[in-house]
């Protein structure tokens, strides 16, 4: 497999997730026909419990999602990576405080933090903060032990052999030797965030009805899925496509970065 | 006299049915030490672990039988059995092969049985009983948990024992121990013994006989001798004193002048400090006595307080060319870097200076673009080395830099490294290979005690 | 063989469970007491003027400083007075307390699946051959990245809205004990079991991966050990105390996630309760039930900690 293929399918799923409201061929949100038909004629996927065309709002129903775990996502890679980095370039207490810290916030059960915030905040906004205090450690971890492991290495003292600045030092030589590992933890944190985000909407403290989204739909169309299996099918078979080929894409940046 | 091991044909395949290895025939008689010799890279481990039916995942037998007194040693569990209870195998790092967690005597009777028989093997390797049976293996000292495996492997009297390099990662003592336990087993005829080592003078004062694995026969190449040396040296180390990081001095007072274009090799055991004393040199590592002079000037001890001329004379090539590559550059802009920083070439000149270096180094054009991981082994130390030089280095100090290359290609960075002699470069090298001693103009030897001296032995022209 | 260092990593493992706790705590505080707006306000649903609000806030310490509020929640939640719900005027401790066992008894069944399920995944993906095993290994974080609700969605629509097999809803009469009834426990079961044992699963095979190539491993199988007693006195005692710390975890795992599945089965427990409390804004039913969720956490987490200390050694 080409090193790209597994980031190519990944921006390719989020993409389509994004732009599928788009080409969508009904209002998503309209009644258009009998209740739980099934897949057939006008309706490829058939209709939902209230008439809704169910191809419509899949297609529609991504980018929500998508943008909230795209914001958790690159949230808690940023802090991950400032913190991990300060903590493994810097090293003596500092890491040892930071190391501490974050120990601490990656043992809070984040899902409960989500719900819990979810009482004051937005579902939204609560998702982020969950996702960024539940994923930040765990990516402030794989960059400090990259980072101190870089931090000896051969290369980093050879550019000091030839005179290089810090800043040079992290900006030419750090940064884009951690780049493919901060790019692999970031899909896994996107992941982090499209789980968090999919419950708490699921819940129902997300989007409310009668906007598409795919975990809204998974529970409205469950009581019909008998009538129309496509209803819980096809939601479930796009959020598995994204999930999934965004996580491939981490495991196969992965391989290359070793 | 009849062979107790009789090995017929021997041929190893990777996954993809490629023939790494073979056929090999070899045979020993009960109180044999056959050698099996050969340069690095032709598989001389491989052939162990293909003779007792232990290979790693991707490797198989593609074809040859085992005998063993006489009768096929069948491959799957019979031959598992047979490993077991016949076999003993010292490997290439012994002390790693050890549970961590067991107690000495539970690591030797894994084997064996019988307290009194683990009590015995460790008192013949020179233990204790009493002191390290309940000690953990992590416990112990490295030269410690090298006899810990050398008394497991002696303690079952295996009636084939196969050492592995025995003399590469052992310590001296525990290197003689060995040697003498090869004989105290010779002279009881306890069965034959397997000898893999790439030390000449091993094999001389031990083998009955020699085996020397097919593939790579070229004959070394003839070594143009570098024109003798003269002038003032170019760095001069005087009563140089460098600490470990717990403060115990490595090196105590080392003396040592490089004149320009002269070669020079630095031997000694493992531990002794010769990376220690590279990296001291390049300013990787605090000097905390003596004086370190570069054209008569003090050199200053730390590379951050260095300018760019004194960078750019001292240069220092990594032991593992990979972890001194960094992974995202590709080789010609890592090549580049130090000629754009160090001479002040503009990027275009850079990038010629840095595609001419990679040339000549041998690095095939069309790898210029590659990163570290896309490079073979061999390919990484050229980039390595064009990268040192695109710095023009007066003197360039260079660790183990034919370590993990094979013949081939070590001989290739060594005729690069002395056409830099010839122009007038100062080598410095710190090796255990005897490929590197046989081109220097001197060889030197770190004590145990961190001093520097002439190598007595010389370099080995065997 | 008790020596000071493994004594002192105890005490460390308890500080931090301790100091999660209490990080816990605050942010539950600030979720159900700071962010939710002026309490005061709140509390008499807008109608009052500036002054009695005033008198409302000081008589209620809402002016005191933020440390001091949290310090005087926190110990009126240990002294067990977890207050009334703001939805049905009950105490919390009425509505919370039955539902604990229910929680307990689904995850308890959970994890029935989930435990023997990470193990097995784990020894048969890490101690396949390198490239089988690189293939188990990435199906498995594949199958973890699936969202929970897409498992749970998947497991009602196949085995209970196609096959009808089992019930889709979970919903048992008042005073009905769930094990009375074992056949509406299997699908929240699979449903909390299946993710985290993939999840657990991919994390404990790379762990035993690791463990089957460390040199004296190689070493034992070229002395000709036998299969087994390479893998249980070789590999295994390598792989034990990380185990322990996965299958917590993975039981964490299943705790948290017991307020979706037990929302979306429409079982009675305390996930249950949290999530309609959150909908319905009822905060003290929030705290109490977040901080007891998390707190099962937080413990667990400890306790596996301590065991895998014990076993390491």
């Amino acid at each position: 497999m080409r090193p790209g293929a597994g980031a190519v399918a990944g921006v390719v799923v989020v993409v389509a997730a994004l732009s599928g409201g788009l080409v969508a061929p009904h209002d998503p949100a309209a009644v258009v026909g009998t209740p739980f038909s099934v897949p057939g004629g006008a309706f490829p996927l058939g209709t939902d419990g209230l008439g809704r065309d169910v191809l419509s709002r899949v297609l529609a129903g991504g980018a929500r999602l998508v943008l909230l775990a795209l914001a958790g996502g690159a949230a808690a890679t940023a802090a991950g990576v400032v913190v991990g980095l300060l903590a493994g370039w810097v090293g003596g207490v500092t890491d040892r405080l930071l190391t501490a810290a974050l120990d601490l916030l990656a043992a809070l059960p984040l899902l409960l933090v989500a719900l819990v915030l979810a009482v004051a905040v937005p579902g939204g906004a609560a998702v982020v903060v969950a996702a960024v205090a539940g994923g930040a450690p765990l990516t402030a971890r794989v960059v400090r032990d990259a980072a101190s492991r870089f931090r000896g290495s051969g290369w980093v003292e050879a550019a000091r052999g030839r005179g290089e600045s810090t800043g040079a030092v992290l900006v030419r030589e750090l940064a884009p030797a951690l780049g493919p590992l901060v790019a692999a933890d970031a899909a896994l944190r996107f992941v982090l965030g499209l789980q968090l985000a999919c419950t708490v909407a699921l819940l129902g403290f997300g989007p409310q009805p009668p906007s598409p989204d795919w975990a809204l739909m998974l529970r409205e169309n469950l009581p019909g899925a008998a009538l129309n299996p496509a209803g819980v099918a096809a939601p479930a078979a796009a959020l598995v496509l994204l999930a999934c080929g965004v996580a491939w894409s981490a495991l196969s940046r992965r391989g290359v970065a070793g | 006299m009849s062979a107790v091991l009789d090995v017929r044909g021997l041929v190893v395949a990777d996954a993809t049915g490629r023939v790494l290895l073979g056929p090999v025939t070899v045979t020993a008689g009960n109180s044999e030490v056959v050698a099996v010799v050969g340069p690095s890279g032709t598989g001389k481990t491989t052939f162990v672990h293909a003779l007792l039916d232990a290979l790693p995942p991707g490797l198989a037998r593609a074809g040859g039988e085992v005998r063993w007194r006489g009768s096929v040693v069948r491959r799957g569990r019979a031959a598992r059995t047979w490993r077991r209870r016949e076999t003993a195998v010292l490997g290439q790092d012994p002390a790693a092969a050890l549970h961590p967690l067991w107690p000495v005597a539970g690591v030797v009777a894994d084997t064996a049985a019988g307290a009194a028989v683990v009590d015995d093997a460790l008192r013949s390797v020179g233990l204790d009983p009493a002191l390290v049976r309940e000690r953990r293996v992590r416990e112990l000292s490295g030269g410690q948990a090298q006899r810990v495996a050398l008394a497991r492997a002696v303690a079952a009297r295996p009636a084939l024992l196969v050492l592995d390099e025995p003399t590469s990662s052992l310590d001296a003592d525990a290197a003689a121990l060995v040697e003498r336990l090869v004989r105290a087993r010779r002279e009881r005829g306890d069965g034959p013994v397997l000898l893999i080592s790439h030390d000449r003078a091993l094999v001389a004062r031990l083998a009955d006989r020699v085996l020397a694995l097919p593939g790579d026969h070229a004959p070394p190449p003839a070594v143009v001798p570098l024109p003798p040396v003269t002038g003032d040296p170019v760095l001069l180390v005087r009563e140089a004193v460098v600490r470990r990081a717990d403060g115990a001095a490595l090196l105590a007072g080392v003396d040592l002048g490089l004149r320009a274009g002269e070669f020079v090799v630095v031997r000694g055991p493992s531990g002794s400090g010769k990376t220690t004393l590279l990296r001291a040199l390049a300013g990787l590592h605090p000097i905390t006595g003596g004086e370190v002079l570069l054209d008569g000037g003090p050199l200053p001890a730390d590379v951050r307080d260095r300018d760019r001329a004194a960078l750019g004379a001292v240069q220092l090539l990594h032991q593992d060319p990979l972890g001194a590559l960094n992974p995202a550059h590709r080789a010609r802009s890592a090549t580049a870097r130090p000629a754009r920083l160090l001479r002040g070439l503009d990027r275009a000149a850079a990038s010629r200076e840095a595609d001419a270096l990679l040339h000549a180094t041998g690095l095939p054009a069309d790898h210029a673009e590659h990163r570290p991981a896309r490079l073979s082994g061999g390919q990484r130390q050229r980039v390595v080395l064009a990268r040192a030089l695109a710095a023009r280095p007066r003197v360039l100090l260079a660790d183990e830099p034919t370590s993990a290359l094979d013949d081939t290609t070590a001989h290739a960075v060594l005729d690069l490294l002395a056409a830099r002699c010839r122009d007038g470069t100062a080598v410095l090298v710190a090796t255990h290979d005897e490929r590197v001693a046989t081109r220097a103009h001197r060889s030197l030897r770190l004590t145990d005690r961190g001093q520097l001296i002439d190598d007595e032995e010389g370099p080995d022209r065997a | 063989m008790t020596s000071a260092p493994p004594l002192r990593a105890g005490v460390a493992v308890l500080a931090r469970a301790g100091a999660t706790a209490v990080l816990l705590s605050v942010v539950v505080f600030a979720a159900v007491e700071v962010l939710p707006g002026d309490a005061a306000a709140a509390r008499t649903g807008g109608r009052a003027d500036a002054a009695r609000l005033a008198r409302l806030r000081e008589a209620t310490g809402l002016d005191d400083p933020l440390w001091q509020r949290w310090l005087s929640w926190a110990a009126g939640l240990l002294r067990g007075d977890w207050g009334t719900s703001l939805l049905t005027d009950r105490p919390v401790a009425d509505l919370v307390l039955p539902r604990l066992a229910a929680t307990a008894v689904l995850t308890g069944a959970a994890l029935l699946v989930a435990v023997p399920l990470v193990l097995a995944l784990a020894w048969l993906v890490g101690t396949a051959r390198p490239g089988r095993s690189r293939v188990g290994g990435a199906v498995l974080t594949a199958l973890a990245a699936v969202p929970q609700a897409v498992v749970v969605a998947v497991l009602v629509l196949v085995l209970a809205g196609l096959l009808r097999w089992l019930p889709a809803v979970s919903l048992l009469p008042p005073g009905v004990p769930p094990l009375r009834r074992p056949e509406v426990l299997v699908l929240p079961a699979l449903a909390l079991a299946l993710p985290s044992a993939a999840w657990g699963g991919a994390l404990l095979a790379g762990v035993v991966a690791d463990a089957c190539a460390a040199p004296h491993v190689r070493d034992a199988r070229v002395r000709g050990m036998p299969p087994w007693r390479v893998h249980r006195d070789h590999v295994a005692p390598f792989v034990l105390a990380p185990a322990v710390r996965v299958l917590a975890a993975v039981a964490a795992g299943a705790v948290s996630s017991a307020a979706l599945v037990e929302t979306v089965f429409g079982y009675r427990g305390l996930g249950e309760l949290l999530v309609g409390a959150v909908a319905g804004r009822d905060a003290p039913v929030v705290a109490v039930t977040g901080l007891l969720g998390g707190l099962v956490v937080v413990v667990g987490a400890a306790v596996a900690d301590l065991v895998a200390l014990a076993v390491t050694r």
